[in-house]
Formats: C-alpha cells, sequence, structure tokens
C-alpha cells in the first residue's frame, strides 16, 4: 500500500491523474472496469498472490486500458507480456518512473516512440512493433 | 540355453541401472528447481524490501520542510538507490558472481543526472568493461554514487556549469575509475559532503582500494584504484 501511494505521488507529478489504487485482483478489475484508465499499474504479486498477470490481460482485452507491469521478477513475465505494454523492474527509483511514464504518456498520445526507451522501462514487442521502435528485439548474431 | 539367461540377465542388470539413473536425475531436476525457486523468492523480497526502504524515504522528505533534514533525507536516498541499482542490474546478467562495474556506471548517471535536471553540466564518460566480484557490489557502488553526487551537487552550484568526466580502466593491476569535474574545486566544508565522504574513506578501506583526490585546476579530480588481485 506504501508502494502504491507514493506511486500515485510520483503519477501526479508527471502530470497525470491517479485514479485509485487496488490491492487484490478483483479490485483492480473492478476498478479498472469502471474507471477505464489510460494505464494501469500492475505489480505482478497482488494481495490475493500472483494474478498481476491475468489482471493485465483482463484490463488490455476487456477494459480498453493499457497495462503496464511493476515487478521485481521481469524475467517470470509471458514473451507476449499478457497483453501490458512494458514492464518497469523493481526496485526502480522515482526518476526512473518518472521518465517512463512521460514516455508512455507521449506514446499513448501520438503513437509513437518521442526518442529511445528510458533506462529502466522495457516495452513489449508487440507495443514496440506499435510504436515504431525497430531495435525493440535485439536481434541475436 | 545358459548363453541365453546370461544376456538375459545382462539386459536385466541394464534396466535396473538405467532406471536407477533416471530417478536419480529426475530427484536431481527437482532439487535444482526448488533451489531456484527458493532463489527468485529471494531475489524477489530483496528488490521489494529495497522498493519499500526507498518509498518509505521518498513519503517522509514529502512531509518535512526544514531544508537540512530534506537533503539528509535525499542522500539516504541516493544511498538506498546505489544499492537498488546494484540488485537490480545483479539478478539481470547471466553471472550472478560477477559485476559489471560500466554498466553500472552508465545506469547511475543516467539516474542520477537526470534527476538533477541540469542541462547545463555536460557528462562524458570512457568506460572499459571490467567486472569485480558480486560480494563487491554494494561498497563499491555507494562509494561511485557520493563521488558522483558530491560532483554534481557540490562542484557545480546552481547557475554554474561545467563537465563531469567518468572512466573505468585496467591500470597496472589495478582498476582505475576517475571522477573529475570542471566545477568550484576543493572546498569540502559542507557537513553534508563530510558525512559522503567519510562513507568514502570507510568503504575504500574496505575494498582495499586508494582514494587520491586532487586540484583538477578548475574543478576536482577523483580517482579509485581497486585492486584487481583482491577483487576474487
Amino acid at each position: 500500500m506504501l508502494l502504491a501511494i507514493e506511486l500515485e505521488h510520483l503519477v501526479e507529478e508527471v502530470g497525470c491523474h491517479s485514479l485509485g489504487c487496488a490491492m487484490s485482483s478483483d479490485e483492480a478489475v473492478d476498478l479498472a472496469e469502471r474507471l477505464h484508465p489510460d494505464l494501469a499499474l500492475v505489480d505482478v504479486h497482488l494481495s490475493d498472490g500472483p494474478t498481476g498477470v491475468e489482471v493485465a490481460r483482463t484490463i488490455s482485452r476487456d477494459c480498453g486500458g493499457v497495462a503496464l507491469f511493476m515487478t521485481a521478477n521481469v524475467k517470470r513475465l509471458p514473451d507476449d507480456f499478457a497483453g501490458a505494454c512494458g514492464v518497469i523492474g523493481k526496485p526502480y527509483s522515482e526518476h526512473g518512473v518518472k521518465t517512463a511514464l512521460s514516455f508512455l504518456t507521449f506514446c499513448l498520445q501520438e503513437g509513437h516512440v518521442p526518442g529511445p526507451v528510458p533506462i529502466g522501462l522495457t516495452l513489449a514487442p508487440a507495443y514496440a512493433e506499435l510504436w515504431g521502435l525497430i531495435d525493440a528485439i535485439p536481434q541475436s548474431a | 540355453m545358459d548363453d541365453y539367461s546370461e544376456s538375459k540377465r545382462a539386459r536385466d542388470r541394464q534396466d535396473e541401472l538405467e532406471q536407477l539413473v533416471e530417478d536419480r536425475t529426475r530427484e536431481l531436476t527437482q532439487a535444482l528447481e526448488q533451489k531456484t525457486a527458493l532463489l527468485h523468492e529471494v531475489d524477489h523480497r530483496v528488490k521489494n524490501n529495497l522498493q519499500l526502504i526507498s518509498s518509505l524515504l521518498l513519503l517522509q522528505n514529502r512531509r518535512v520542510s526544514d531544508p537540512n533534514l530534506k537533503a539528509s533525507l535525499k542522500g539516504m536516498l541516493g544511498r538506498v538507490n546505489a544499492i537498488a541499482t546494484v540488485h537490480r542490474r545483479l539478478f539481470q546478467s547471466e553471472d550472478v558472481q560477477r559485476f559489471d562495474v560500466s554498466a553500472f556506471i552508465r545506469d547511475m548517471v543516467a539516474d542520477l543526472v537526470g534527476s538533477s535536471a541540469r542541462d547545463d553540466i555536460e557528462i562524458q564518460l570512457d568506460l572499459e568493461r571490467v567486472d569485480i566480484p558480486a560480494a563487491k557490489a554494494a561498497p563499491f557502488a555507494l562509494v561511485v554514487n557520493e563521488l558522483l553526487t558530491n560532483a554534481l551537487r557540490h562542484g557545480f552550484p546552481e547557475g554554474r556549469g561545467g563537465r563531469i568526466f567518468i572512466g573505468v580502466n585496467r591500470l597496472n593491476g589495478d582498476f582505475r575509475i576517475e571522477i573529475t569535474d570542471t566545477g568550484v574545486g576543493l572546498d569540502r566544508d559542507n557537513t553534508a559532503s563530510g558525512f559522503g565522504l567519510t562513507i568514502v574513506q570507510l568503504l575504500c578501506q574496505q575494498l582495499k582500494a586508494k582514494v587520491e583526490t586532487t586540484d583538477a585546476e578548475p574543478g576536482t579530480r577523483v580517482v579509485v584504484l581497486l585492486p584487481v588481485d583482491t577483487t576474487h
């Protein structure tokens, strides 16, 4: 809950508005269905277990929102990011989150990236393509 | 008849052995999976706890108005962030035993310089790929954090721009880390930087590293020499 409250501050500081916080997967989906957020910051581990992945999938599929993971376990996300636009790895810094949020705000409004992806943020392959990022998936030689 | 039963016995024995090997392999695979899951769990908790500490410091920083107290909290937040950056980096890499110094410095610089919002300070990097043992990563990160923060905060008071150079290379059996700024130079009466420099001295002692601070005319040059042979 502490993390969520602090995140709300950061969200407001980059000029976005926080619609609310949820602790469990049910609360999260309910909130997203009612309020239709542009962006939902989703931790993989919620109060009812590792349910964040499904929450992200539901939000992007049924609620018309874009999900962004915030997790300490980046390597354990599914390859398709469950429909989410990317991930910020924990532990993140104040500056890292703000830069990432400003970057994503631009992407969501303009439909393309404003420049290189900031350190700390990883875009999902589908969104990297959608937002015109060519080097998103490093070509293994 | 004898030949037949002999070879049958041999076949049975072989089947038995293969079964044993298979069972043992399965047991070991399961044990390894369990250990890997535990490692992930611990990694997860370390990262989440670091996140919690930094969020607590940020929240309290929002509540206080005393500029000295704010500066202290910001200082501690920077130190926690340095350790957090280490943990993020360590588990990103394939080899959890080694720590890539240059990649870490790149992350730190992006974060510190970015959050200082100082467009008038130019950053110059010359980073060679250098690895240190993971066990030394946190104290090393704290040293780099203090030196960079000092250069940014005390080298360049508001309105004075300039350049900060950060170099990492090997030199005669040492790792040489240089941080040079073109700022106001050697005047470290400030109490906040005093604590920072104490941290640098203590941690360098722990790392068996040498620190040399010289006048860069203008500005300050700090060189840390970390012996390669004691880094194993």
